[in-house]
């Protein structure tokens, strides 16, 4: 399975991938902000991808929307990892095609339920 | 650990203050794998914290000020350690230091305001910015309201500074 991790911090990038690598998942390219992220996604397939929201250049919200226009694209599955917890922030990240949420700070257990969740679906 | 002082906050910021502690806790425990011990709340700019490592986030909206976090040199690099899984005896770059108190500050002033949120306060976050260096101290606006939060992180003193503005200041 085929992750892409998008964020513009390296220290959130690394602690989800150390978390992703604990639950067994270590085929996972990286992406420093939305636009990259988009770079990646043209590049090859992925399975899942774990954005966070506040981002130079492109943010999650924009990559999303990005994203879901893309051919192919509108399927795949999308975490959001993020402060932004509040109720009005959830409903913009899921109308903009975000499948589920996870709020920092989280714990692997977290990552790992919301993981099998978009899955599921 | 700070002597503790008499000061404490007025009764209109203690909310606040409660619940920037709880989201310090609850960071650290679940993202660094850390149990703080905490001091007493110092109000007021009395303690100027020896710190080498200064995070700072700005919020806005029905209240409006500043979260800090400081840390000392060997502090930051703990956490950082911590936060990324190094090996022991690994030491964390300056950058990556700079990135990891970064993403504390980021994650007690975003876990803060969707705490408040909750409350029917809703705010707007700037991004995170990081002072390091020596023989410096942080002086916020001259109208804040200042509540210092001292916590032990094993052999390592971090603060949490809340600073609320008392007066709308306006281009």
């Amino acid at each position: 399975m085929r992750f892409l991790v998008v964020d513009d911090s390296t220290t959130m990038r690394r602690i989800i991938i150390n978390t992703l690598n604990k639950l067994g998942y270590t085929e996972i390219v990286e992406a420093g902000n939305g636009r990259e992220g988009i770079d990646r996604v043209s590049e090859g397939p992925v399975d899942l991808i774990i954005t966070d929201w506040n981002m130079p250049e492109m943010n999650g919200i924009d990559f999303v929307r990005s994203l879901r226009a893309m051919e192919g694209k509108q399927h795949v599955p999308v975490l959001m990892v993020t402060t932004n917890a509040a109720k009005d922030d959830i409903v913009e990240a899921l109308r903009a095609g975000v499948n589920n949420y996870v709020v920092k700070p989280f714990t692997p257990d977290t990552i790992k339920e919301k993981i099998d969740a978009v899955m599921a679906h | 650990m700070a002597s503790p002082a008499p000061a404490v906050d007025s009764q209109s910021t203690q909310p606040l203050i409660e619940t920037l502690r709880a989201c310090t806790h609850d960071v650290f425990g679940t993202m660094v794998g850390s149990t703080l011990a905490e001091g007493t709340p110092l109000a007021g700019d009395a303690l100027r914290p020896q710190s080498n490592v200064v995070g700072q986030i700005g919020f806005g909206g029905s209240r409006c000020g500043l979260v800090v976090f400081y840390a000392t040199s060997a502090g930051a690099g703990v956490i950082t350690s911590s936060l990324l899984g190094m090996s022991e005896g690994d030491e964390p770059s300056k950058a990556e230091v700079a990135d990891a108190i970064g993403e504390i500050t980021n994650m007690i002033a975003g876990s803060f305001r969707t705490r408040m949120a909750t409350d029917g306060d809703a705010w707007a976050i700037s991004i995170p910015t990081v002072t390091m260096g020596s023989d410096f101290y942080m002086t916020p606006l001259s109208d804040g309201r200042r509540t210092m939060l001292p916590f032990r992180m094993g052999d390592h003193e971090i603060f949490v500074e809340l600073v609320i503005t008392t007066k709308v200041r306006r281009a």
